[in-house]
Parts: C-alpha cells; structure tokens; sequence
C-alpha cells in the first residue's frame, strides 16, 4: 500500500494558510487559484459491467492479485488511494461512484425506492464525496476482503445503463459536495471503449454530459482496461475521444501531455504485472494534482532577457498529523473534532482588536522600536518577485553542505513571455552538459525575503517501463549566507595511514547500494507509517499492531556476509596502528590539549582549566558512578553539566533546571530497573 | 553564548569636533557617533546582562568622574557607569553626547579613568576587557605616567582601539595634508601608545565607518546534535561490526531576521495619539512607556451541533482533550496511550550502504546540513572515521546512512559524503527524502517534443535552434563568476562566495532598528551597500557579455504577452473548446431543444450560464439575461442554505460570473449583481442572518470588478475597498 505518492498540503497560495514560514510573506501575489479553495476532490466512476466481473483466464500462481476481476481491482486501487490521501491530503475529498449495477443508490440513503434511484438508475454511490471518514475505509475494505458482501452489490444490471446519466450523476455530486474546488477530478475505470454503439442519440446526450463537466472544471482521467486474452484492445476513438478534453487542444504540433502516455491496463498478468499493479502505478502517476508554489515568476538570464517559468515541490518531508483538540460529549456520542477560531485581544484591557489597529515593532533594549506601516514596507522591499541569475559556476564550487531547505523544482511556462520554453531548453541543456550552475537573487513572492540560489539542471529520468519518474527541468537551492554558515568544533586531525584507507576502501565496495543510487521509493518512512497505522487501527476500533515494517534498517546479515571478513581485518589494522601512533604520540603530549593549542591562536589563558571541564562534559559520570549515586540518592550532587552529559550519552533529553535533570536521570534508572 | 565583555567608550566632545572637515555634511562628533551609535546600538539589542558598556566624555564641559577633585582630570565626564546599557541610558547618552564650547581635557587621563573602571567592575573576572578612544587628537595628550597605565592595561589583559578623526593611515589609504602640529604629535603618542599595549588597534575613523557596512558575523559556540556510534554492521549480532564513536555538530542553521511583534495603542491612550509616531523615544523626559500593548492570542471553538443557531456550538477548553483526525473520523487518545503513535526507536547512526557521487542528485537534500567528526576522546575514533573519509573521497562514493539524533526520534536517512581540507576532516551529513516526501509530477522533455498525435519531434518553436542553443552557450561561459572575484591579495578568485554573502533581511532590519534606536525622527537609511550587491550581475561583466547576451536575445526572440490578452478568452473567440476528437459539442448543445430556450438549469447552472455566454457573447442582452439568472439562483442557494450548507455553491456562482464578466470586459452586470448582493445579505433578506456568507464573499476577495480589472468599470480603487467592508 506504500506504491502510491504521498502529499501533504501544497504550499497554499491561498490566503488562509500556509505554516509558519509563510506568516512574513502573507502579502503574497494573488494568483487566480487564489479565488479558489486550494483543495482536491476526486471520484473514482467504476464499470461494474458483466466483462469487468469475469476474472482473467490466466492466473499466475503465488499472485492472487492476478486473480481479480477488473471491477475488484478497480475498487482495491480506489482503496489503497483512500487511506492513502487520509495520510497525504488530510483535507481532500474523495467519493466512489458505481456504474451499470443492478441496484442504483444516490445521495441520502435513498436506496431501490428512493428518488435517486429514479434519478440515475444503475448508479450506485457506494462512498460519496468528501474526506474519507473511518467507516469509508470499513466499507470499502469489506468490498474489497469480503467476496460475500462484495458479490450482493456486484451484480451487473441486465439493461445497459446511460453513459449520459453517469456524467451527469458525477456533475450533481461535485456541484453540490466540493463546489469552488480548484481541482476536481473524475477518475472512470472501464473497459468498454464503445457504451451505446448502436445509439448515435445517447452517445450526443453523452458528449453534452461531457462538455457540461468540462465547463464545471471538472476533468476526466480515463482509466482503460483491454483484455489481451479475450483478444479485445481497448479504442479511445470509438467514444473516449469525444468525452475526455485535453488541455492544449487543436494543435497537432503541441507536446502531448505526458498522462497521455498512460496505456490501456490490461486485465491479464502480462510480465507477472497484474492489473492492480497497472492501477496502482497508473492512479499513483495521477494521484496527486499539480499545483504551483508559484505562478509565471520573471527568470532574468541576463538583463534584457526575461522568460517565465512556474515553481514546483516535488520534494518535501512529509510529517505525521499534528494533534488535534477532540470534542467528547458526556452522553457518549462519537467523539467531534473541535475548530479553533482565534481572536486578537489588547493584552492591557482584554479588548478584542481589529488588525488595522495592530502594529509592528521591534523588541530594543528592553523597549519596542516601531515603523510605520508604510515604513516596514519600505524596508523590507528588496524588489520585485524575480530569479535573476547574476552569473554563472562550475558545480564542484556548490559545495554538499550549502543546503537547508528542500529544492525547488521550476519549469518554463509560455503565459507571460512567448518563446520562454525555447530559452529555458537551450540553458537548461547548457548547464547540464557542462556542469554548471547559475547563482541567481531569488525573491520568490512579493514581499518575501530574498535570497540567493543555485540554479542547476536536472535531467529527466524513466523507468525501466519507460514512465518519467523525474522531469527535466532547472532546480532552485536556496543558498545559506555567512551568517547562516556554522564553524566546526575543534577537533583533532589525524589522518589515518594508507593500509588503513585500504582496507576500508575494501569494504565500501562490497556495499554499494543497488545501482549505487538512492532510490527513495525504497525507503518508506518508518515512523510515518508507524503513526497511521496505529491511526487507523484506533479509528476503525481494531486491534493495534505489534510489530513495523523498517525498510530503513541496514541489512545486518547481508552486510556481514559481504564485508564481515574485511570489516575484521580493518579492526585488526586499526588497532595496530592506534597502537603504533600512541607510541608515537599518545603518551607525551594529552591530545585535547595539543589540539585546542594549534587552533586557538589568542587567548591561551585558562587552558588548563578549559580541558578539564571538557573533558568531564563530554562524557560525564560513569554509569557505575551514576548508578551508585542513585541507589543512595544522591544524584544532585553532580553538577548540572555532569547531568547533562550523562543523559545526553543516554539519548535522553537533557533540558531544564537542575531538579528536572536530577528527575530525568532518576526516571532513566527506575525504567531501567523493570527491564534489568 | 558569548563571554562576558566590558568595554569602556571614551568619545571627544571638544569643541574642535564640531568642525565640519574635509567637506563632510555632519560635524566630526556627529560622524564620530555613527560609529559610537553602531557599536552600542548593537549592545543594546542584544540585552545581553553580561555585555557591560561605559562611556566617558572627553572635553566636555562639565566634570565628573571618581577623580573630580583632582585638577589634571578636568573637562572629563563619566555619562555611563560600567553597566548593562538599555534604552533609556542610551536615551540619555543621546543628549549628553554633543559638542562642547571647550578644548580643555586630557585625553590620557580620560584613559586612566576608563582603566579605572574596568579594574573597578571586573577585579579578576573573567571578561573581555577593551577600551575604544574616539578623538581629533587636538585636545591636550599628556604621556606621562603613560607607562604605568599602559602596564596595568597589559597586566589586565585590556584591548585597546584608537579610532582617529582623520588621522594618517597609509594601509587605508588617507594622509591629512595640512595637519596641525599638535595633532600630528598627538597621534604619534596615541600610534605609540598602541604599540605598548599588548592587544591595540590603531586606526583612522573613516575606515572605521565604512566598514560598518559590512554586516559582523555571530559566531556560535558548536553544540552538538548527536553523540553515538557510527555503525556498519550490527555489533549487538555480529563480531564483524564496526563501530566509531562520533559526534555531528551543525554546519548550516539558518539566522533570521528578528521578528516583529505585534501591538496596540494602549487602553488609556487617546486617539489623538499621532499614529505615524515612533513612540519610543518621543524625548528624555518621558517616562519609558511607549504606549503600546502587546497583542494576545484568544482561542475559542466550536463543534457542530445541528440543534445549536447556525450549525455550531462553542466548547469549553477544558471539556476538550487531545487526539487525531483520520480523514474526517476524530480519534481520541486518552492521556495513558498518549505514546502509541510514536514509533520505538534507539539512538543510532548506522551505514546502510554506499553509492556513486556520479550518480547523485543534488535535488534530494532536503534540509540543513550538519558535519560529523570522530568522538573528541578518543583518537583511535578520528583515525577510523579518517579511513572512512578517506576511502569515500577515493572511491568517488558516498555512504547512506540511518540516524536517529535520541531514543524515540523518527529515523531519517542520511547523505554522507567526505570532507577533507589541510587540517580538518569530517563527513557532511545532509538528509535525504523517503518514498512519501517524493511527488511525481511529470512534465515534457524539454530536449524533443512529443506530439499529440504521437511524433516526436526535435525541431519545433519550444525547441531551441541551433543558433540559440550556441548563442546561450556562449554568454553562460562568459558570464562566469569562478575567477571573476578577488581574494585579499587581489588575486582572481571566486565571485559572491558564500562567506561573502550576507542574509539582507537579517541585517536590514539590525541597521534599521539600530537607527531608529537612535535617530527617531530620521527616514531609516538605505541599505548597505553589500546586502544588495548581488541583486545585479557585475557591471563589468554585463559590459563584457553585452554582444554574446544580444545573440542570445535575437535568438531567443522572446515576446511578452499583452496583459488583456492573458485572459481565458483569448484565442478562444470563435474557437469553441472540443474535445479530443474534435467532436461538433457547439453544434449539440444548439440543437439540444432544452439549452435553446435559455433557461438555466438550477441543478446544471455553472456550466450553462457559460454555455449562454459562449454562444451569444456579443448579444448584451442575453449576457445580461444570464448574469440576472445566475444571480437568483445564487440568491435561492442562500436563502435556502441550512447553515452555510449552499454557500460553496453561491461562491462559486459569484466567482464564475466574475471572471467570465472580466474576460468579456463587461464589469456593469456582475457589479450590479454584487451591489445587490451584499444589500440583501445585511439587510437579510435572504433567509435571515446570513454574516458569514458576506464573509465569505470578502474572503475570497469577490470585490467588485474595477478600473484596474477592466477598462468599461466605473468603480474606483477607494469604492471597490468601501465595498469588501462590512458596512452599507
């Protein structure tokens, strides 16, 4: 269930977001997905037609999934994306949406007799559109574990059910559930390329339904299934062509968009890929909709040179939920999620406060220094919103530590400046064969603060199935300033002799990762995972896991089968030339000292006094000591630095006054004793 | 955190200083003070209870010091005690710091005293001890018993800085032509006063001033974010781990600027208060209160309730406890199982395998850098970790390893890559992102074009000739920064390196601060020089390149595209949007019996309010037939909206009615519509109390359409403003 991508929220360009990092730059440009609630709504439209149930004739054995009929696969990848937008985008909508069953349901549990019934017949709303709750993910899963349940709502109705009547179903749900959604988004997984082929009139009333979608922004993302082994390829021409509406359309010389690529799924395993896998990779290449982090930004090349280019993060850690406050009433109703709505109070008089009246000042001296509003403008503006490369670099002068946020991913767009992509191409195939990068101002909205970046190139890169899973394009690395840059500690500097560098060379051989390249697709976040795992197991009242899954854990055994032998002969050299270098170094002069000494030109007063407390810092009391000291409770005798560096060798949090330290270090042998 | 430190200012007031010299504006005291102000402004801010600070008047008109009764230390006056220095002392010192009508004073024994007091405050602490003499040198300079404060500043371990109003320094690169005699004798007995001293700076004041456009860096004492083993192989298991004790130290940490924070005038203040003023320092008599309260926070929240008045009930804190939501489903946690959402986890750094640097993306770091070194304790740890550095450096390689900074952290997955200079060796560390931090979004090729209808071609107008693509090569390697700085020596070196950079928002907002600090009144200054320095290519670079960038920009031949013409509607008049197949969907929908009467659907009403609009776009009467359509649906959807249960819907109406009316350039029936709009929500007439569907409406900024938006609107700037407010 991990195969999909994992989004948070965008960077909202909306006004009534965005964390803490964007709170300087509130003031920032209105785009028109401004106007917009930034949020996604997808419904997934599944056949449930006599074909779609049969399950393909070829079974490859050990992979029950191979097994499954289109409609259940359909509805296991409708899940797996379910509970993976509750972890992605908390706050997305999502609704599952049956076609061509006997039985027909709509809004309000108006089931068999109800007027949605008469509505839409054949059409079976089997979750509808909003943020999945926990009994959603129930439902489904029963669907899609239970064959027994599944097969009483699984049953093909005997009269072909209106392609027109489907569409416009899918209007009225995002009409009335996610209106003034930027993105909504109606994801149809069938494998009749043809619905209506003897009834020209349907297909038209279809064809209206269709463009009646287009014009509510809704979009449609066909999903074809083909059956290879019944001999049948799915046709986009046949229907599909006159349903779906394209971006850039009319030009036949325009680059295609890339979900275009996708290929029709086929329902028999083919090279051991099932169709759910199919699914999966296609649903996960669509799963998330794309949003800007910034729209048509100027990129000078040089002055008089200006293209426009569209900010993108593709990369960006993605944390567990934050806490919320819960609501439960005490007649024992199910528990409600509290909204936090907060007001702006004077704090001399408690008076509520408008935020015109608020203004900014500085703390001084113990004082407040202000500025007018005008005057805070003044100073904080740098410039319009702009990358303006000022020259340009070789990439071995981008060292690997001049990092602290993730990148930015930018790409041309041809909406301000006509030909922008053309220069974009052209720079972009420069740096990347040659190496460099460009340094560039980067003020990315208004008012934010400005920086300089690397811009460098990043080549596009596919699959062995041929499907992109990096685009082409130039990456922004916010560059951190000297103010930014932190001195090392003093250490000693040894070098280590050249047997030694040998014999370790040995050993990272024998050890290089698949490739040698970090894939990240390999490496789930474990505590991710973790969180909502046990979330949802709490959610849906089941029993809690007891045991993770950490693909992040080294391969102990395989790296001991593969470098043991060399990691023992490094020991060996290791300790033979400490021993020798002690010889030679060790016992005349303490190596701390001789260190600190070269390093620190000034200022050699209190050396002695220096070492000691490094010394003693650094490691703190032995265990014994400690250990002692606690059985007589006598832990407060040690300094506070003593304590601090015990816990600290303990991993444990070492903040506080002197009574929570003494407390922590008690509490770390209380615990200790239960597993001792 | 820094050491202690006490510094004693002794500044020149007399009556020389208030000549203006070499055709400077300020008199020599004022441009003196930039300095003085600079450097105690920065005190201030810092608040800092360790940073002591005294100032010593030299020459001025008034006497008083601990040596008062003693003729010899006349025309000297101790402003400020050593002491932690605020706002209102430097309020003070603002006052007391201005020329005198005197040229008495001795410059020696101002030193004496400022000795004194250091000798005073710090006995045998421990503090950095320095004195800073700012003076013309035209007052008196008596070295006698020179050698005796010299021995007790060198005993003491005091620093000295002599900063002269323009004195001779050849380094710098300024001689007085001209110079008095007396003061030509005085600065040679100040030059070779700071020859005895121990630790002395020498200087001219000019070059003093200039430098404090270059922003000082705050170093940090180094604390580390880990401290364990770095693991290959798991000792607990097997034999044949290996395991050095190291330590990881931040590299990167990023300095922000200070922030603002927020307030309000005070209760008690009156509204004549000028709102423009800087209530500071509005003059010494005042008593400290600025007039400002600060702003709180007030929480409150509400659930649902389908009985309460618009849906919602408010909540008590205190009936609320914590949990989660999963999806829309809130699960609550009690206090006792608080922890089972952490993952376990043991405090580790383990080597999880190795990959080529060849191979590596830059893009995959995601957050700051940190460096690691071998255990300080142990050497045998720094030889081990230097093998290991060195095997990658070899190698080309680098290691991928699994941190966890303490018990129960969530592990991350770590790049490590080797360092190694003359004197220093270390592993960068910088995180890499795991399967859900990636987004697949795809995007063309940029090196070929792949067509709708399948081709893939390498020739096409988003494609670059061959002439643009050697025109860009050219100008990219002609604007190469590698050898275009200068080191110290005035060899070639690298441009805007990034130790020569400096945060602009960061030290902008010091220089201000510290300015207003001061100055009240006065316009905050321009920014330094350097903190915009590399907003601009160099000049002489730009010069350089100008022929090979013209090349490019023939090539390139980029064209703007006309704000009207942005809009939605262009290129769309007279092309209605098909699909894929080119399917006739026009020619359907007008032979469709229940779209020709041209009424809308309710249920249907986005989509044919845009198809009316497409087809008769030039027939004003049918746009205006829409709009009125569109907008009693609008109003039906909130007047019978239960809660706010209709007014997405309503919002989206308005919203599409505003862009397609701004795309048609046709503001007057959408504004009207508005007008409308918002009487009938505050008179409520549209089913009652309906405030927060206003709110709404402001929130999403759906204002009116204005002259800015569209040439034909009658609304202004100010009436669209008045508009979003809540009143009629």
């Amino acid at each position: 269930m991990t195969d999909l991508p994992h989004r948070d929220k965008p960077a909202e360009p909306s006004k009534y977001g965005g964390g803490p990092e964007e709170e300087e730059e509130e003031e920032d440009d209105v785009d028109d997905s401004a106007y917009k609630t930034v949020k996604d709504a997808v419904l997934f439209a599944i056949d449930v037609s006599e074909s779609m149930l049969q399950t393909p004739k070829v079974v490859v054995p050990k992979k029950p999934d191979t097994a499954l009929s289109p409609t259940v696969a359909a509805l296991k990848c409708a899940y797996a994306l379910m509970q993976q937008r509750i972890i992605s985008n908390p706050n997305d909508m999502m609704g599952i949406l049956l076609f061509g069953t006997e039985k027909s349901k709509f809004q309000d549990g108006d089931e068999e007799t109800g007027k949605g019934g008469l509505q839409y017949p054949h059409c079976y709303l089997l979750t509808d559109l909003d943020v999945p709750a926990a009994s959603d993910v129930k439902l489904l899963r029963a669907m899609v574990e239970d064959e027994e349940e599944a097969s009483k709502l699984l049953q093909s109705s005997t009269e072909e059910v209106s392609m027109a009547n489907v569409l416009f179903c899918a209007n009225q749900i995002f009409t009335t559930k996610a209106p003034n959604f930027s993105s909504r988004r109606l994801f149809l997984v069938t494998d009749n390329d043809y619905p209506h082929a003897s009834n020209r009139d349907a297909r038209n009333s279809a064809a209206v339904r269709a463009k009646d979608l287009y014009d509510l922004g809704v979009t449609i993302e066909l999903f074809p299934i083909s059956h290879p082994d019944r001999g049948y390829t799915f046709d986009r021409s046949n229907f599909y062509n006159d349903i779906v509406y394209s971006a850039t359309p009319s030009d036949p010389d325009a680059p295609a968009p890339l979900t275009n690529d996708i290929k029709s799924a086929s329902s028999s395993a083919k090279d051991g890929i099932s169709l759910l896998q199919a699914l999966l990779s296609s649903v996960a290449s669509r799963a998330a909709p794309r949003r800007a982090l910034f729209g048509n930004l100027a990129f000078e090349i040089g002055p008089g040179l200006k293209i426009s280019v569209k900010g993108f993060i593709l990369l960006k850690r993605q944390e567990p939920k934050r806490t919320s406050y819960i609501y439960l009433p005490s007649d024992s109703e199910r528990p409600q999620v509290a909204v936090g709505s907060s007001t702006l109070m004077a704090e001399d008089t408690a008076r509520s406060v408008e935020k015109v009246e608020i203004r900014t000042a500085y703390k001084f001296g113990g004082e407040t220094v202000s500025f007018t509003e005008e005057e805070m403008a003044k100073i904080r503006y740098f410039g319009d919103p702009v990358i303006r490369i000022i020259g340009f670099k070789p990439m071995d002068m981008l060292p690997i530590w001049a990092n602290y946020k993730h990148n930015t991913f930018i790409y041309p767009s041809e909406e301000e400046y006509i030909g922008s992509t053309r220069v974009f191409s052209a720079l972009q195939q420069k740096l990347l064969k040659d190496n460099l990068f460009g340094l560039a101002w980067f003020i990315p909205r208004k008012n934010a603060v400005p920086t300089l970046a690397a811009v460098y190139a990043g080549a596009e890169k596919r699959n062995e199935e041929g499907e992109q899973v990096m685009p082409p394009g130039l990456w922004l690395k916010p560059l951190p300033f000297a103010d930014d840059i932190r001195e090392p500690p003093e250490t000693n500097s040894i070098k280590a002799p050249d047997e030694l560098v040998d014999a370790m060379r040995v050993i990272v051989q024998q050890l290089q990762l698949p490739k040698a390249i970090y894939d990240p697709s390999k490496y789930p976040n474990p505590s991710l995972q973790w969180f909502y795992k046990i979330l949802q197991a709490l959610a849906l009242e089941e029993d809690l896991p007891d045991a993770a899954e950490d693909k992040t854990l080294p391969r102990w055994k395989q790296i001991h089968r593969r470098a043991g032998p060399y990691v023992v002969d490094f020991g060996d050299a290791l300790e033979k030339h400490y021993a020798d270098w002690q010889r030679e170094n060790g016992s005349k002069v303490h190596p701390t000292a001789n260190g600190a000494a070269k390093r620190s030109t000034p200022a050699a007063t209190g050396g002695a006094k220096k070492v000691k407390t490094e010394d003693g810092g650094d490691t703190g009391p032995t265990d014994e000591e400690m250990r002692s000291a606690y059985q007589k409770d006598a832990i407060a005798k040690f300094t506070v630095a003593s304590l601090k560096a015990f816990l600290v060798a303990k991993g444990q949090s070492a903040t506080g006054k002197k009574p929570d330290l003494v407390n922590a270090v008690t509490q770390y042998f209380e615990t200790r004793m239960e597993t001792d | 955190m820094a050491g202690k430190e006490a510094t004693v200012y002794i500044v020149d007031c007399g009556s020389t200083m208030g000549e203006r010299s070499h055709g400077r504006k300020e008199t020599n005291l004022d441009w003196a003070l930039q300095y003085v102000w600079d450097r105690i402004t920065s005190t201030v801010a810092t608040a800092r209870k360790t940073t002591l600070v005294g100032v010593v008047g030299l020459r001025t008109d008034s006497t008083a010091s601990a040596m008062d009764h003693d003729e010899s230390y006349s025309n000297i006056n101790v402003f400020q005690p050593i002491d932690q220095i605020l706002m209102p002392q430097l309020r003070r010192l603002r006052d007391e710091l201005v020329v005198s009508s005197t040229p008495a004073g001795d410059c020696i024994s101002a030193l004496a005293i400022a000795v004194g007091m250091i000798v005073q405050k710090c006995k045998k602490l421990q503090y950095a001890r320095k004195i800073v003499i700012i003076t013309d040198a035209r007052g008196s300079v008596d070295a006698e018993d020179l050698s005796k404060i010299v021995g007790k500043m060198n005993a003491d371990n005091m620093e000295l800085v002599v900063l002269g109003v323009d004195f001779d320094d050849a380094e710098y690169g300024f001689k007085e032509e001209d110079k008095d005699e007396t003061k030509a004798e005085n600065e040679a007995i100040l030059q070779t006063l700071c020859n005895d001293c121990s630790t002395a700076t020498f200087g001219t004041l000019a070059q003093a001033i200039d430098e404090l456009g270059t922003p000082r860096l705050k170093s940090t004492k180094p604390v580390a974010s880990f401290k364990g083993l770095l693991t290959l192989g798991n000792p607990q298991e097997y034999e044949s781990a290996l395991a050095i004790g190291v330590e990881r130290y931040p590299r990167v940490m990023q300095a922000k600027p200070p922030t603002a924070s927020k307030f309000v005038m005070r209760g008690d203040m009156t509204a004549t208060q000028p709102t423009q003023s800087t209530a500071t320092m509005s003059g010494s008599d005042e008593a400290p209160n600025d007039g400002l309260a600060s702003v709180k926070q007030a929480r409150t929240y509400q659930v649902k309730d389908e009985e309460a008045a618009g849906g919602k009930k408010d909540v008590d804190f205190d009936e609320l406890s914590k949990g989660y939501e999963y999806g829309r489903t809130a699960v609550h946690i009690s206090e006792s199982d608080r922890n089972v959402t952490t993952y376990e986890t043991t405090s580790s750094l383990d080597i999880i395998g190795f990959v080529d640097k060849s191979k590596y993306e830059r893009y995959l770091e995601m957050d700051r850098s940190n460096l690691i070194v071998g255990n300080k304790n142990d050497d045998k740890n720094t030889i081990a970790l230097s093998s290991l550095i060195h095997a990658l450096y070899e190698l080309e390689s680098y290691a991928v390893a699994r941190l966890v900074t303490k018990d129960n952290k969530e592990p991350r997955l770590m790049l490590l890559a080797p360092n190694i200079e003359p004197d220093f060796e270390c592993l960068w560390d910088v995180e890499l992102p795991f399967a859900e931090d990636v987004r697949s979004y795809k995007f063309p090729p940029l090196d070929r074009v792949v067509t709708v209808s399948g081709k893939t071609l390498t020739v096409h107008r988003n494609l670059p000739s061959d002439e643009l693509q050697d025109s860009i090569s050219t100008y990219v390697d002609s604007m190469d920064l590698s050898t275009f700085g200068k080191d110290d020596e005035t060899n070639e070196a690298e441009y805007a390196a990034m130790d020569e950079t400096y945060s602009p928002m960061l030290h902008r907002i010091n220089q201000v601060t510290k300015h207003r600090a001061v100055y009240q009144d006065a316009e905050p200054p321009p920014p330094y020089e350097i903190l915009t320095r590399y907003a601009h290519p160099p000049a002489d670079l730009v010069k350089q390149s100008q022929k090979s960038l013209d090349k490019v920009i023939k090539a390139a031949d980029v064209k703007k595209v006309p704000p009207k013409a942005r809009g939605k509607r262009f290129g769309r008049k007279g092309r209605e949007e098909k699909p894929l197949s080119d399917l006739d969907v026009g020619a359907l929908l007008a032979s469709d019996p229940k779209r020709n009467t041209k009424r809308i659907d309710p249920r249907n009403a986005i989509p044919e309010f845009k198809q009316i609009l497409n087809i008769g776009s030039d027939d004003v009467s049918a746009v205006q037939d829409a709009v009125k359509q569109l907008k009693n649906i609008m109003f039906e959807w909130i007047k019978h909206s239960v809660g706010d249960s209709g007014y997405g819907k309503a919002v989206e109406a308005i919203r599409v009615m505003r862009e397609e009316m701004n795309d048609l350039d046709r503001p007057g029936p959408y504004n009207d519509a508005m007008q409308e709009l918002k009487q009938k929500l505050l008179k409520e007439e549209l089913g009652g109390e309906r405030r927060e569907m206003w709110f709404l409406v402001r929130r999403n900024k759906l204002g009116l359409l204005q002259q800015s938006d569209s040439s034909e609107s009658e609304v202004t700037e100010e009436q669209a403003k008045l508009f979003l407010s809540a009143k009629l």
